[in-house]
């Protein structure tokens, strides 16, 4: 064995990790990859030593994670890429060129992720281009009309089709992993909230696992179900927020109001336990801060009962239209495996029929024991991200339903001690664009001194861009919204 | 059809028709009310739990330009004193106005200038920027748009063009690589024009002060005209600010 295997939240040793010689860690990650496993990870384990690096890949069948070292000290920091092999592995060697001086050789395409005016092989970076007759370029951003975060794309077009799209992103880099490393716990929970605030829920429950890992903390059950339950309101209020957006893209005005008017009861169900309309406050090291009473449980059965009902009728009226059938079907096609080669994660890639989903294949927290079923489809266009989105609400319906009715009694805080030396923890969460990962390592005294994230939409924001190829322009906003990716999330 | 006229009965009447009076769920987290009752002696620990270091002490002060909304003040208190109302009405026009003493229960913005009224009393445009902003501010503008807040009624509207707007409304803590973006989107509004900060980050930096990927600059050299804390503001508490600064019932 070249690399240790651990499971989701479990903490490992630091020196556990076998940190192998350049050509060795190189096989050993393309053995795991052709295999089945999938990078979600390229990082050095401490940020103060840049030449001790690890590759985290997972293997969702066998719901493993696999952590395999690499020490760069007596040689240069370059390794031969393996994106011409993995295509999904290419970002990952970007991030890490640009974060820390790595040199991919034979990289197929070395660009910037966050930096803007960056260098690179000592020349400044130049947005990829078309020449030759009738081609055109459209550049849009970094400020879009209406109200949304700010990045930037480059369409390469002919006519109407596009070539290419690029895009480029960074805009909103704040330097959250740094401030992470030196803020004290009470910051920490505030920073993670604001990660991507849509996905508020998503990112703290992954720190929290993280904190929690770090210090042996054992949650109570009473505790991972309100986490649950509150995953599941953040993935109904999202998805209803983005099937009134795409209703809105093809100016179907009565399904889109009617969308966000649902998304205000399922956000104000959150309000009601958190007194939040994004969960904010809830969260705390080693449990939640408020409990679900019994008035507060019926004012949540009473909102999801309505939602149950009135979206059935929405739906029927956005899925049997069609005018928004035409529009949503064969457009923006991606196939299985090309989904697979590019690594997509989340609801993108279940709809793409890949079986990807953290809470299925590496189940955390309440899920271990009251599971979520599997939902994909097979089409992989803009109406089975669409359709994906209808089916997971009532999923979710269906779960919350359940868990609320078995609520058990119980503690909803346990005492957190220190952060334990010398040790690392990989935590994933299924936030509601897909997998959420987190990683932290202490030092020797038990401070955090790497922090590592990755949102879905670092792996998705690709999958985007290549969906567009061959499609017509003016199609780019139905498929921008129906992967609805975070630009903060990815930036961090 | 028959499914169209079942939505549009299904939607009933979900407007609030109420702004100014509405209050908030009873958890939330509006604003804070300081009791009028002595700390402990040498008791810090609402200031070593803050976050952004929004408080102060002899007298108690809160910064609800820093202020995030987390309750580990409130929660923390061994005397009960600062307690999180469920009032909407916490934005101001000015940075003084943002601190909030004991004897202070809600906060408004004064009245615009006569000329602002009597330009942009009837319709004001407004062009949003994320500059930073994690998508929560930018959620909650876009809430205002939906069948509950309609703010569309007052003639209030966010529009797609910098041209096209009376101002801006900016969300997130500027970073470093937005600083440029902004200003150039600043310059393409036409005078006169006003500066809306929404948010913790956009009017202090929040809870991102302290990192080096943001750059304030913009903030401190322009008049700034409504500030609107919260992380992120309720959409009520955006309306009210307008309605209030813009003397509309």
């Amino acid at each position: 064995m070249k690399w240790i295997s651990v499971q989701n939240n479990q903490s490992f040793d630091l020196n556990s990790i076998i940190f192998l010689e350049k050509d060795e860690f190189r096989n050993s990650v393309l053995n795991l990859m052709k295999n089945g496993s999938r990078m979600i990870a390229l990082t050095p384990i401490q940020k103060n030593i840049p030449q001790k690096l690890i590759a985290v890949l997972v293997n969702s069948e066998s719901s493993n994670i696999f952590v395999v070292g690499c020490n760069f000290e007596n040689s240069e920091l370059t390794f031969e890429s393996w994106a011409n092999e993995f295509p999904h592995t290419n970002y990952f060697e970007c991030e890490l060129s640009e974060n820390y001086g790595y040199l991919p050789l034979n990289h197929p395409w070395l660009r910037p992720v966050r930096k803007q005016n960056t260098i690179l092989n000592n020349r400044p970076y130049n947005f990829f281009k078309l020449e030759g007759e009738e081609v055109h370029e459209v550049a849009v951003g970094p400020i879009h009309a209406g109200i949304i975060e700010p990045g930037h794309f480059r369409f390469q077009c002919h006519g109407e089709l596009v070539y290419n799209l690029e895009i480029n992103l960074g805009y909103q880099h704040r330097g959250i992993e740094n401030l992470f490393l030196n803020s004290n716990p009470n910051q920490r929970i505030i920073l993670a909230e604001s990660i991507a605030g849509d996905t508020t829920i998503g990112h703290t429950f992954a720190h929290c696992s993280i904190i929690e890992s770090l210090t042996n903390t054992k949650t109570s059950l009473r505790t991972q179900i309100i986490r649950t339950i509150v995953s599941e309101l953040e993935r109904i209020a999202m998805h209803l927020s983005g099937l009134s957006g795409i209703a809105n893209d093809i100016g179907f005005a009565l399904p889109s109001a009617s969308y966000g008017r649902l998304r205000t009861l399922a956000i104000n169900s959150l309000a009601e336990i958190s007194g939040s309309r994004f969960g904010r406050g809830l969260f705390v090291y080693g449990g939640v801060r408020f409990d679900i009473s019994n008035q507060i449980k019926n004012v949540i059965v009473t909102n999801l009962t309505k939602i149950q009902n009135d979206i059935k009728y929405i739906n029927e009226s956005l899925f049997s239209s069609v005018g928004s059938l035409s529009r949503f079907e064969e457009t923006g096609i991606i196939n299985e495996n090309f989904a697979k080669s590019i690594g997509l994660v989340g609801l993108a890639a279940r709809s793409s029929a890949l079986e990807e989903d953290v809470r299925i294949n590496f189940p955390y927290s309440a899920y271990k024991y009251n599971p979520v079923s599997m939902i994909t489809l097979s089409t992989g266009d803009v109406f089975a991200r669409t359709r994906a989105r209808a089916i997971e609400i009532d999923e979710a319906l269906r779960f919350i339903f359940d868990q609320l009715e078995n609520l058990n009694q119980g503690t909803i805080t346990s005492e957190v001690g220190n952060l334990s030396p010398n040790t690392s923890v990989v935590s994933m969460v299924e936030g509601w664009r897909g997998e959420i990962v987190h990683i932290a390592t202490t030092d020797e005294n038990g401070n955090l001194t790497q922090y590592k994230i990755k949102d879905p939409s670092f792996n998705n924001w690709y999958g985007l861009s290549l969906t567009l190829r061959n499609t017509a322009i003016s199609d780019f906003p139905l498929c921008n919204k129906s992967f609805d990716l975070s630009y903060s999330g990815h930036d961090l | 059809m028959n499914n169209t006229f079942k939505l549009r009965i299904l939607q009933d009447d979900p407007i609030i028709h109420n702004v100014k009076t509405a209050l908030g769920l009873p958890l939330f987290r509006g604003m804070p009310n300081i009791e009028d009752k002595p700390c402990l002696e040498n008791c810090n620990k609402c200031i070593d739990v803050c976050p952004t270091n929004a408080i102060q002490l002899n007298p108690i002060k809160i910064n609800l330009g820093l202020c995030v909304f987390c309750p580990q003040c409130e929660e923390t208190c061994p005397e009960n004193i600062i307690h999180f109302t469920n009032n909407f009405h916490t934005a101001t026009d000015t940075r003084e106005k943002l601190i909030v003493t004991k004897n202070i229960k809600s906060i408004s913005p004064n009245t615009a200038s006569k000329k602002i009224q009597k330009y942009f009393g009837k319709s004001l445009k407004l062009r949003q920027i994320s500059a930073g902003g994690c998508n929560g501010c930018e959620l909650e503008l876009n809430a205002l748009s939906n069948v509950n807040f309609d703010l569309g009624r007052y003639g209030i509207e966010f529009v797609a063009s910098p041209r096209h707007a009376d101002g801006i409304v900016i969300s997130g803590p500027i970073t470093k690589n937005m600083a440029n973006a902004i200003s150039i989107a600043y310059e393409a509004v036409p005078n006169p024009k006003v500066i809306i900060l929404v948010g913790a980050c956009a009017i202090s930096g929040g809870i991102f002060k302290d990192s080096d990927q943001i750059s304030r600059k913009f903030i401190n050299e322009n008049k700034i005209d409504i500030f609107i804390p919260g992380c992120p503001p309720h959409p009520i508490t955006f309306m009210n600010a307008l309605l209030d600064w813009l003397n509309k019932k």
